[in-house]
């Protein structure tokens, strides 16, 4: 019945598809559909911004969202294999992408891209991962970091804690707030948050040269150094610190343990604020944001971005060209992040508006030395980062491991997934 | 024999009220039978036999992220089987599928026994065990997961009343975990298996009850050694019922445990998932489906074919 009930689906999106594309008249020329997983109360409202700009110049947006990051992109990939690509896309930018380009599935913008003069605005790192072959095949949208360390200011000061700058002072800090009755670490417990802990440690321990070539190079060296094991050892001792009903908790969960006073830290991305603002709390304020304890200022990056259909009719040509300059047009990037919580991926825009936080990420960033792929998707190939998501979860999860154990089975999951 | 009676007057209404008109040819019944049998069996053969190949064709190319064809021999399954997340979810399929399909069964049928002997408000009981059924594993996920959770779920719950050592938190122990799967199953499924054997119980021929009281047979050994074995079949379509509900379990790990912590709670229906949809791992994703079938056919395969076997030489 199942079966049957999608067939009819199906039929019906067709019969609407021809009956539209018939019935469209040729003077709506720049009609694109723009396929997105940004579906939630602020998410949505932040793309809205863009899609204004984009109907204001011309274009008509047909909205197509798909609830869930990996949904919407399987279902993009699904239709660039049945030949009916969507003219724009939300996709993470990477490996995956490139893989996609290569097989002649995805639009490159590079006019736009030279026109708009991309390559002198765009920060390094990012520029190099949303090209393929040297031409643009994305529109780079916003930069997340995941490095921040969220803290309740008033658990803090009860406790008579300071901001810790280290990870030892942030483990003795964690212990007194334990022995205090608090939570130290408010962490939800999927593999992906425990990543993002994991590699906030890693930096903050290992340093950013050293993140740069465990992940950027995936150097088997560095994999196996000191510095990893290190890496290890204090990302076991967060264990203690952590609640019993930690595993399986959302990340928005944990914004809220942290918010209502419950939990002192939450080491996560700047998504949070968008938890934050919406509890009515202004980022900076009662719950403060710091980049996490690290030896050098870096940035860990994670990329939202557009992406183009192939395709050879004119029309969606110029509404893809038309949706290029939008993305990367200086007001559309303030309007869009303010929202969303994220920065502009334009290094030359600052705006008053932003919150304190932000304002320390735009600053952060202004020296690409800074500037750190993500593992979640941003960089490396996706077998990759499952991998790394698995190895760090494992670890996480089973406290008899030793940090050896640990250092052994990142570099041998690695390993057989590249 | 009795299908060919019942099927001839079919045969004459797709005449079309025009019984005058006598077609010339006439197929034989068996023959119209078949040939309208045929969209089903392209349907499935297309559907479910070809993409059986073609999923095992997939698991021995490079795929990642699109199916290509650049053949590596069994390089995925080498990889499959050096994976650990594998292996997990392989052994918590056969933790899960043994107290899944025992629990259902044990349970289902004493509720069945138990309802059966004339237990007062059936009608309750039977809306009472039946309701969970009417609900998707992704709620009974959700609403176990708040009850297991051990801030505040049940063992909040017992601790507020006074039982301040009171633990129950295997929800969040990587090696108890895969248990809170089995209790939320079998809580969701004991209703169905009740259902069956209740029809089972009440299919049993009166006479045989009759007769056991007038020999004055006990009536746990009327159960145990004559009610039991009469309902024979009725255990094998709950068993095949059952595993056919554990082999594709995915919703109710999903929205349980989310396969944690870490992928404690992992199955292997859910790691080809992973791997299909998040991860862009088509190829190795396609080799553990593949094997999944080989663990059903390996599992049920023989007792399948026992018993057909029987029944065929029973007739």
């Amino acid at each position: 019945m199942r079966v049957s009930m999608l067939m009819t689906g199906l039929g019906t999106g067709l019969a609407v598809a021809v009956a539209t594309g018939l019935a469209a008249p040729a003077a709506t020329a720049q009609t694109a559909e723009v396929l997105h997983w940004w579906t939630s109360g602020g998410e949505s409202a932040a793309l809205g911004e863009v899609r204004s700009a984009f109907t204001a110049r011309g274009g008509t947006w047909n909205d197509t969202p798909i609830a869930g990051g990996a949904n919407a992109r399987a279902a993009a990939v699904n239709r660039m294999i049945g030949n009916d690509a969507p003219a724009i896309f939300q996709f993470s930018i990477g490996e995956q992408l490139k893989e996609l380009a290569a097989q002649g599935f995805v639009g490159d913008v590079q006019e736009v891209a030279a026109a708009g003069g991309w390559d002198a605005v765009l920060p390094p790192l990012i520029a190099r991962i949303a090209k393929e072959d040297g031409k643009y095949i994305a529109a780079p949208l916003n930069i997340h970091g995941e490095n921040w360390m969220f803290y309740n200011t008033a658990v803090l000061e009860k406790a008579g804690v300071a901001v810790p700058k280290t990870w030892p002072e942030f483990l003795e800090a964690a212990g007194r707030l334990k022995a205090a009755g608090v939570t130290p670490i408010a962490l939800g417990g999927q593999p992906w948050q425990e990543r993002v802990l994991f590699n906030t440690v890693l930096l903050g321990v290992g340093g950013r040269e050293h993140y740069a070539k465990v992940y950027g190079d995936l150097d088997e060296a560095a994999m196996e150094s000191d510095a990893m094991l290190e890496a290890f050892s204090t990302f076991a001792a967060l264990r203690g610190f952590v609640d019993e009903g930690s595993p399986g908790r959302r990340w928005n969960e944990a914004t809220a343990m942290l918010m209502r006073g419950d939990a002192a830290f939450q080491f996560t991305g700047d998504w949070a604020k968008g938890e934050l603002v919406a509890a009515g709390i202004e980022p900076g304020t009662a719950v403060g944001c710091m980049l996490a304890p690290a030896k050098d200022a870096a940035y860990i990056m994670a990329v939202d971005a557009f992406s183009f259909g192939a395709t050879s009719d004119p029309q969606v040509k110029a509404a893809q060209k038309l949706m290029a300059e939008v993305i990367m047009d200086p007001q559309v990037q303030i309007a869009f992040n303010r929202r969303k919580g994220s920065i502009p991926v334009r290094t030359d825009v600052t705006d008053p508006g932003f919150d304190s936080c932000a304002k320390l990420a735009i600053a952060t960033i202004k020296d690409p030395a800074t500037h750190l792929v993500s593992t979640g998707l941003f960089g490396v190939s996706s077998a990759v980062s499952g991998a790394i998501d698995d190895a760090i979860s494992q670890f996480w999860n089973s406290p008899s491991m030793t940090p050896e154990q640990g250092r052994s089975l990142f570099v041998q999951t690695i390993g057989d997934a590249r | 024999m009795s299908h060919a009676e019942q099927s001839r007057p079919a045969i004459l209404m797709a005449d079309g009220g025009a019984p005058a008109v006598r077609p010339r040819w006439r197929l034989a019944p068996l023959t119209a039978a078949r040939i309208a049998l045929i969209p089903a069996a392209v349907i499935t053969i297309v559907c479910f036999y070809a993409f059986i190949v073609w999923t095992f064709v997939i698991s021995l190319t490079r795929s990642r992220l699109l199916p290509v064809y650049d053949f590596v021999g069994f390089d995925q399954y080498r990889r499959l089987f050096a994976s650990a997340r594998w292996w997990t979810a392989m052994e918590n399929l056969a933790i899960h599928g043994t107290l899944f399909i025992a629990g259902c069964t044990v349970a289902g049928y004493a509720l069945a026994i138990m309802i059966d002997r004339g237990v007062r408000a059936e009608g309750f009981f039977r809306t009472v065990f039946m309701l969970p059924l009417s609900m998707s594993f992704i709620v009974t996920g959700l609403i176990w997961q708040w009850m297991l959770n051990p801030v505040f779920g049940i063992q909040d719950a017992v601790r507020d009343l006074g039982w301040e050592g009171f633990v129950f938190n295997w929800i969040v122990q990587p090696d108890r975990a895969i248990y809170t799967l089995a209790i939320a199953g079998i809580w969701q499924q004991v209703g169905l298996c009740m259902a069956l054997f209740l029809a089972g119980l009440r299919g049993v021929d009166p006479n045989v009850w009759k007769a056991a009281r007038i020999d004055g047979i006990p009536t746990w050994r009327v159960y145990t050694d004559i009610v039991t074995p009469m309902l024979r079949p009725v255990f094998f379509t709950v068993f095949v019922l059952l595993s056919a509900l554990v082999m594709k379990s995915f919703d109710l790990v999903v929205a349980l445990t989310g396969g944690g912590p870490g992928f404690a709670s992992d199955l292997p229906a859910r790691f080809v998932v992973d791997h299909i949809l998040n991860r862009q791992e088509l190829g190795l994703g396609a080799a553990g489906a593949f094997m999944m079938l080989c663990t059903v056919v390996a599992v049920i395969g023989p007792y399948l074919y026992r018993e057909i076997h029987k029944s065929r030489g029973a007739r």
